[in-house]
């Protein structure tokens, strides 16, 4: 039932997959980014090594893919907590490999989380900060991954009069819809697992064009658990519902939630609660959608994989549960 | 959304099933992922591929020293998800999938004429059963396992079975769906296509019972040391089986193979060589409520239940009579006697010896149809049977098809629903879909409402989606999925998007293929030919071409005509296509010139729309099919009333051209213009009056 596609070398921490599942990105404890590639696309079954580099002393802990259309990158987290964005080139009589295009670095607070989204026909880097603070970058150059700009800065907070500076983030998550695009503006879910309650709960931030500047349009918390640390976001592709579905995970289990679509007369978004799925022991680290959005994968801290689905009725369930064994 | 089979590595077990989308709360399918890693684990990150594969990473914490040896840092597994009939190979998946694209295709454009047409609001009117049942029965070929084995040149005597080739459950599936919701026509004698089913289909019952075809099977091994045949119980154990689910001809030709037929025992054992003969031949004669039978099986047909009926009552009265006759006294043969006796006892109805004989519930069904009630009609009577059977003789482990039998003579659509998709896997959802909702109002009204909770979208959009998701998983099969997403209304665009944009690079052409005859069906044909001229797809705009000289002649709306000059324009005159596009654009121009004569704007029109004309006619691009037809349509301009717009020269020309026409019409291979009859006398006679004026002008 399963293949092994892929052995990785001792010491890798990280990997991640391109847009077409073609490509893996793998980062090392020692700064090394390997990525290997399908020999033979129709099968994509046998994966080799194709490029090995030490990128940097520091350890890299997250490897994101940089969206397809802007080139071959990846874009780096190491463990000091600094960006750097390389992208695979060839130049001149050189052979194929791997540059740095752009650093961003931080002085005082750590990178926790990265994610890129094209809103506009921009792509744009929402970055996560152990201080609570969120950066948006935007790339001013579409053929150039040199040049970003900062387009904002602000809190995780409904109410902006509340400013933190001494929260302490241990990790956060952020999930653009993956919809966004050519014509419209992209949103995207962002919590935090950090000290500061106010941060943590799952907010939806649009961009306002007419005001330039990132809104919340939406909590995805109930009263009582506003505060919660939220350990992962998770936005589902909406192949036609006439509402968003974003799955949120605390330590009170996976939240699904329900976006309403269209704006009421403050510009909020309506939400709605409709499952709380708690099978997880420990915390969850990962939840992905497949494709068409009605299958969730989450994995965590008791090393399952497990599947859920929505039944007819609206019931949320879990569907498999795939147990690692040696 | 994903339909799970057992196949795990504890092999065929039955409690590891799922069904989707049902209100049945059941316990978590667990299956076990082998990384071959050494321990400690620590992290796991996944992540989706094609379809429906999910990709988990395995990450060891190294152990700092030399400990480790040679382990790897970690590894990456890839486990496919889509699931349904774990029998199936890939490539058998492949074919029947590949094969089911047509029929389907084929049923949604004819439902889409037919809502298109109709202007009440039911689309169906008689011939749609008749395309369903076509529909029907070209998935049923995909289903026939090609490598069926072929019989035997020299029948083999003792061969008591026939060697048939060995169904697959998906056609087992299938047929029985066919039967109760496709077959407008045979429902009148259902409980016999039953019959036929089961024949068609116990051996595959065999595998979680046993089955009066394993018995057949296994006595039919022992018959090659078998000396005395008649002496053995199993013998009759196993005709009483045979004869009670209606398998006539075997047992008519096991009851041959009786040791009174040698002809060395005829002599002293006539009194029983006539006991069986008659038995034979009753049950050769057995009156079946069916229209035909095929060849070589027994029984006398009958259509009309008083026919049958009479027919029936007499059979019965002749078993009677030989039941209660005098020669069985004087029957030497304990065992043949009993056997027999036993035999006609089946044939008469008796419950208690058809229990016996039977296996299991379905068998015991059968024989009820056969022998007690032929004349049973309607679903609540037969699944009250049914339950009545199921108490008499019950399954311990039900087999996959008969949990859907009940579903469907339960007439509960959802329970069939659910089975198809837990035993059979979304192939089989998708596709039988298209029966069960043209079983009945209600069930079509079921499967097409729309569910909030699934979006907005129906049960029948939802499976087709998940069949979609299925086909993407499989590079070889992906290029299928848009065909069933472009008939799902809501969300299929939505699916085939994100379908397309994860699609490697190299995979450009045939994406740009899709979008192009996306758009075409789709009624925007601009942005079709744009995309298909991106792809460099020759054929496709070769055939479009093509589409466009069925224009030339025809007179069509100002409409069609500016669509028609927009797709010229579009196609350019570089296409390679059948004697170029140039033709295509002097025919636009000159039809445009003789609207503007039509309209009365200038003056000049008419010497351009001549002008036109005579380019056209004498270019050699213009195929000559056509001649007649420009020359047809420009008739207003030949017999032009103030003056000849054509001189002599180009009159002769013209005139030359009918005349290579008329020749060319005795050729065989000559098309004949759509146009009425007296066109090419018209176009003569202004050609001639054109010339008489002209020549007098000049």
């Amino acid at each position: 039932m399963a293949k092994s596609l892929v052995t990785l070398e001792k010491g890798t921490v990280c990997s991640a997959w391109n847009y077409c599942g073609q490509r893996l990105a793998t980062g090392s404890g020692d700064g090394t980014l390997a990525v290997f590639d399908s020999q033979d696309p129709a099968s994509s079954s046998s994966f080799t090594r194709t490029s090995k580099s030490r990128l940097h002393e520091d350890g890299i802990v997250k490897v994101v893919w940089v969206p397809s259309e802007y080139g071959d990158a990846v874009a780096c987290i190491c463990t000091e907590g600094n960006v750097s964005l390389w992208e695979e080139v060839k130049e001149d009589a050189q052979p194929l490999q791997w540059k740095l295009c752009k650093s961003f670095k931080s002085n005082s607070a750590k990178v926790l989380d990265i994610q890129f989204g094209i809103s506009l026909r921009s792509l744009k880097m929402v970055a996560a900060y152990s201080d609570g603070h969120v950066k948006v970058y935007e790339l001013l150059d579409c053929l150039e991954l040199k040049n970003w700009q900062l387009q904002a800065e602000f809190q995780n907070v409904i109410e902006s009069v509340f400013t933190f500076s001494k929260a302490l983030c241990l990790s956060a998550s952020i999930s653009w819809n993956p919809q966004g695009g050519e014509s419209q503006e992209s949103s995207f879910v962002l919590g935090f697992n950090s000290d500061t309650p106010l941060l943590n709960s799952s907010k939806v931030w649009e961009f306002d064009p007419a005001h330039q500047r990132w809104l919340p349009v939406a909590e995805l918390a109930l009263p009582g658990d506003k505060g919660d640390q939220v350990y992962t976001v998770a936005w589902a592709p909406n192949i036609g519902r006439p509402y968003e579905v974003i799955a949120v995970a605390t330590h009170k289990g996976i939240s699904i939630w329900h976006l309403g679509l269209d704006p009421d007369l403050d510009g909020r978004l309506s939400v709605e609660k409709v499952a709380l799925l708690s099978s997880h022991k420990g915390e969850v680290w990962q939840m992905e959608w497949d494709m068409s959005g009605m299958t969730l994968a989450t994995t965590g801290s008791d090393g399952v994989v497990r599947l859920w689905q929505s039944n007819l009725n609206g019931a949320w369930m879990e569907k498999a549960a795939f147990e690692p064994t040696s | 959304m994903l339909a799970f089979s057992s196949a795990s590595a504890d092999g065929a077990s039955s409690t590891g099933e799922l069904v989707p989308f049902s209100s049945e709360a059941r316990a978590t399918a667990v299956f076990p992922l082998h990384h071959g890693l050494k321990p400690p684990i620590s992290r796991l990150s996944i992540s989706w591929a094609r379809g429906n594969s999910l990709r988990v990473s395995f990450f060891r914490k190294p152990s700092g020293d030399d400990s480790d040896g040679d382990e790897f840092g970690g590894k990456v597994l890839e486990v496919r998800l889509s699931g349904g009939d774990g029998d199936m190979s890939d490539a058998q998946f492949r074919r029947i999938a590949y094969g089911s694209v047509s029929p389907f295709a084929l049923l949604q454009s004819r439902r889409n004429s037919a809502v298109s047409l109709s202007k009440i609001s039911s689309p169906y009117h008689v011939e749609w059963w008749e395309y369903v049942m076509e529909y029907s029965k070209d998935i049923n070929s995909l289903l026939s396992d090609p490598k069926s084995l072929t019989s035997p040149a020299i029948e083999d005597p003792k061969a008591v079975l026939q060697k048939a080739e060995e169904p697959i459950c998906l056609k087992a599936a299938w047929d029985v769906m066919e039967i109760f919701y496709a077959d407008k026509q045979s429902q009148s004698w259902l409980p016999e296509r039953l019959v036929d089913w089961l024949a068609a289909y116990n051996g595959l019952l065999s595998s979680t019972q046993a089955t009066i075809h394993s018995q057949l099977i296994s006595f039919q091994k022992e018959l090659v040391t078998l000396q005395v045949i008649e002496d053995s119980p199993k013998y009759w154990e196993v005709l009483s089986a045979a004869l009670a689910v209606g398998w006539l001809d075997v047992v008519v030709k096991m009851l041959r193979l009786h040791g009174s037929y040698q002809l060395d025992q005829i002599g002293n054992r006539e009194t029983e060589n006539g006991l069986v003969e008659a038995v034979a031949v009753l049950i050769s004669k057995m009156p079946r409520l069916r229209p035909e039978l095929q060849a070589g099986t027994l029984g006398e047909c009958h259509r009309a239940k008083p026919d049958f009926i009479k027919a029936w009552e007499k059979w019965r009265a002749h078993i009677t009579k030989l039941d209660c006759s005098a020669y069985w006294v004087r029957c030497d043969h304990d065992q043949t006697r009993k056997g027999l006796r036993n035999m006609l006892q089946i044939m008469l109805g008796n419950t208690n010896s058809l229990c016996t004989a039977t296996c299991h519930w379905m068998e015991l069904y059968i024989a009820h149809f056969l022998y007690i009630r032929p004349f049973t009609v309607g679903l609540e009577s037969m699944y009250s049977l049914a339950r009545k059977c199921m108490q008499l003789k019950p399954m311990t482990i039900s087999h996959r098809l008969i949990q859907l039998l009940l579903g469907i003579i339960g007439d509960n659509t959802e329970v069939v629903l659910a089975e198809c998709s837990r035993a059979f896997g979304p192939w089989m959802v998708a596709h039988a879909i298209e029966l069960l909702a043209s079983g009945s109002d209600q069930a079509e009204t079921l499967l097409r409402e729309e569910h909030y909770n699934l979006g907005g979208i129906s049960i029948e959009e939802l499976h087709r989606l998940v069949y979609a998701q299925v086909l993407s998983s499989d590079a070889l099969t992906w290029q299928i999925a848009p065909i069933y997403l472009t008939s799902c209304i809501k969300q299929g665009m939505g699916l085939l998007e994100i379908l397309l944009s994860k699609q490697p690079v190299q995979d450009v052409q045939i994406l740009l293929k899709i979008a192009g005859v996306y758009h075409w069906k789709h009624g925007r044909k601009g942005s079709g030919v744009f995309w298909l001229q991106q792809a460099r797809d020759e054929v496709r705009l070769n055939r479009i071409a093509q589409q466009l000289f069925d224009f030339v002649g025809q007179s069509i709306s100002d409409e069609s005509f500016k669509q028609w000059e927009g797709l010229i324009e579009l196609l350019g005159s570089e296409s390679k296509t059948a004697g170029g596009l140039e033709f295509l654009h002097k025919y636009r121009d000159f039809k445009k010139s003789l609207k503007q004569v039509n309209d009365g704007k200038t003056t000049d029109a008419a010497q351009q729309a001549v002008e036109s004309l005579i380019s056209l006619m004498k270019n050699p691009s213009t195929p000559q099919q056509f001649w007649l037809p420009i020359l047809y349509d420009s008739l207003k301009l030949l017999s032009c009333q103030e003056r000849p717009l054509l001189n002599v020269s180009e009159t002769n020309l013209l005139l030359n051209k009918l005349q290579e026409l008329s020749m060319a019409k005795l050729r065989p291979d000559f098309i004949e213009a759509d146009l009425p009859p007296q066109a090419l006398g018209s176009v003569r006679l202004a050609l001639a009056t054109n010339l008489g004026r002209a020549i007098v002008e000049e």
